[in-house]
């Protein structure tokens, strides 16, 4: 289980993060939501131990988190690879970095759900699209069966059709290999759909943290209200029939 | 005026990515271009802008990315300016202050580059250009793809509305039927550089006909509240 317990995090003078708790269990799924600077992005940073809070603590089943392992799915696809490796060697370089071998048809497998090409992977990042390397973000994360993994902003390239289908492939991963998952998004609709609970983030703090389906009825603060009624405004969930 | 294009097509690398395909466009029409990455929205987009524009129309473009919009090495001021000595207006006569109010990005310094503003801020200044004055037509490219969910929903409510009492004719393309859904009065779907079905938008969204308007319309919505 991943706790966090009253994390704040300072930039200068200012708290970018301010006294967040939360925790996600084994297979349990949080999806942390809120608009950008809110503090998405610096909490997996956090979490990840790229940066040191001021105060605050953060574990995986009480040890230091790093020693689980956990895997990241970076916001800027491409960024996110090194261009001048092929993405196979990217892809395998949590097998080869942690000695492990990798199931036969794993590969395969994952890249079937991903409507990933096995050829594509033979070529460098700036050579496919966007969209194809964000999949390939999430092969690389998935691809070593971690504990943790974190994800940041994961189907933000991909059209709607595909977004749907690589969200029900992240789920059948973790129901299988029971990771646990905490997922920064702004999609409203994404965050209800496919996470357990969801947190809110408002200025660096906690705006809300419900249970998804009782947040998508009855978000309980003006702010979250607002978001919720955006995200029915945009067509990202369904509107109350 | 109905605006209308023939034949459009284009083909890049000895591949057709667009097939010739043919439009109109009433005045105020509200029409949505859909389909999923790489089924050649954009491209007709283009097209079209470049067909109606050598028709002597007035096309407003709002790209998928503000860089695409933007001279980095200009200030947003210069950008504003140009736009309003592109429509032949007195510098300085566009409502701005309006704009900028309805799309939330008053705070913004003109006397910076773009750079210099974030992401969902150089795509609303991009979108306030496109509205200075009253242009036959408005294409949108994915126009909330930067922005956050609420200001995104705020956007698009100020689209929507726009333009009080000119015949400006809207054009949203977007890979999210759910978006487009409430936005527009009819859908054109794209595949494989085709239009493969068009219609008014209630009927596609209840009875489509093609695999591609039957996989946008089942995955218009991540979930429906059961409310």
């Amino acid at each position: 289980m991943l706790t966090v317990t009253d994390l704040v995090v300072k930039r200068g003078a200012r708290a970018t993060l301010d006294g967040i708790s939360l925790s996600v269990p084994a297979a349990g799924t949080l999806a942390v939501v809120g608009e950008s600077g809110a503090g998405k992005s610096t909490l997996i940073a956090a979490i990840l131990g790229l940066l040191k809070p001021a105060t605050g603590v953060i574990t995986w089943n009480g040890a230091p988190v790093r020693a689980a392992r956990p895997a990241l799915v970076m916001q800027e696809p491409r960024a996110a690879f090194n261009p001048a490796l092929s993405l196979r060697r990217s892809v395998m370089e949590p097998i080869a970095a942690q000695g492990i071998t990798l199931a036969e048809g794993r590969l395969e497998r994952l890249c079937a759900g991903l409507e990933l090409p096995l050829d594509l992977l033979d070529r460098r990042p700036a050579q496919v699209s966007i969209g194809q390397a964000q999949r390939a973000g999430i092969l690389r994360a998935l691809i070593a069966a971690p504990p943790l993994v974190l994800f940041d902003e994961p189907l933000s390239a991909l059209d709607a059709v595909t977004q749907k289908h690589t969200a029900r492939l992240i789920a059948e991963v973790q129901a299988e290999e029971g990771f646990a998952a905490l997922i920064v998004t702004h999609d409203l609709g994404y965050a209800v759909a496919h996470g357990d609970r969801i947190m809110v983030l408002k200025d660096g703090q906690v705006e809300e943290t419900a249970d998804a389906q009782t947040f998508a009825l009855s978000p309980r603060s003006p702010y979250c209200r607002a978001l919720r009624d955006a995200a029915i405004s945009l067509g990202a969930l369904g509107a109350a029939a | 005026m109905t605006l209308s294009v023939t034949g459009l097509s284009e083909i890049r690398a000895g591949r057709t990515i667009l097939h010739p395909t043919s439009l109109e466009i009433e005045p105020r029409g509200r029409i949505g271009l859909v389909g999923s990455s790489g089924s050649g929205k954009s491209t007709l987009g283009h097209a079209l802008i470049d067909d109606l524009r050598a028709q002597g129309c007035s096309v407003a473009h709002v790209p998928q990315s503000p860089d695409e919009a933007l001279d980095p090495l200009r200030s947003m001021a210069f950008h504003w300016r140009e736009a309003e000595v592109a429509l032949g207006l007195v510098p300085g006569s566009a409502d701005q202050a309006g704009l900028f109010r309805a799309l939330r990005i008053e705070g913004g310094d003109l006397r910076k580059r773009p750079w210099g503003w974030s992401r969902g801020m150089q795509q609303r200044f991009v979108i306030a250009m496109a509205l200075i004055g009253s242009p036959d037509l408005i294409v949108l490219d994915e126009p909330t793809s930067a922005l956050d969910p609420i200001v995104a929903a705020a956007t698009m409510d100020l689209l929507s509305g726009f333009p009080d009492g000119k015949d400006t004719a809207m054009i949203l393309i977007t890979h999210d039927l759910g978006l487009a859904a409430r936005r527009v009065a009819r859908l054109l779907v794209m595949q494989a550089g085709r239009v493969v079905e068009e219609g008014r938008t209630a009927d596609i969204l209840d009875r489509p006909q093609t695999s591609a308007a039957r996989a946008l319309s089942a995955h218009r919505n991540w979930i429906a509240l059961p409310c």
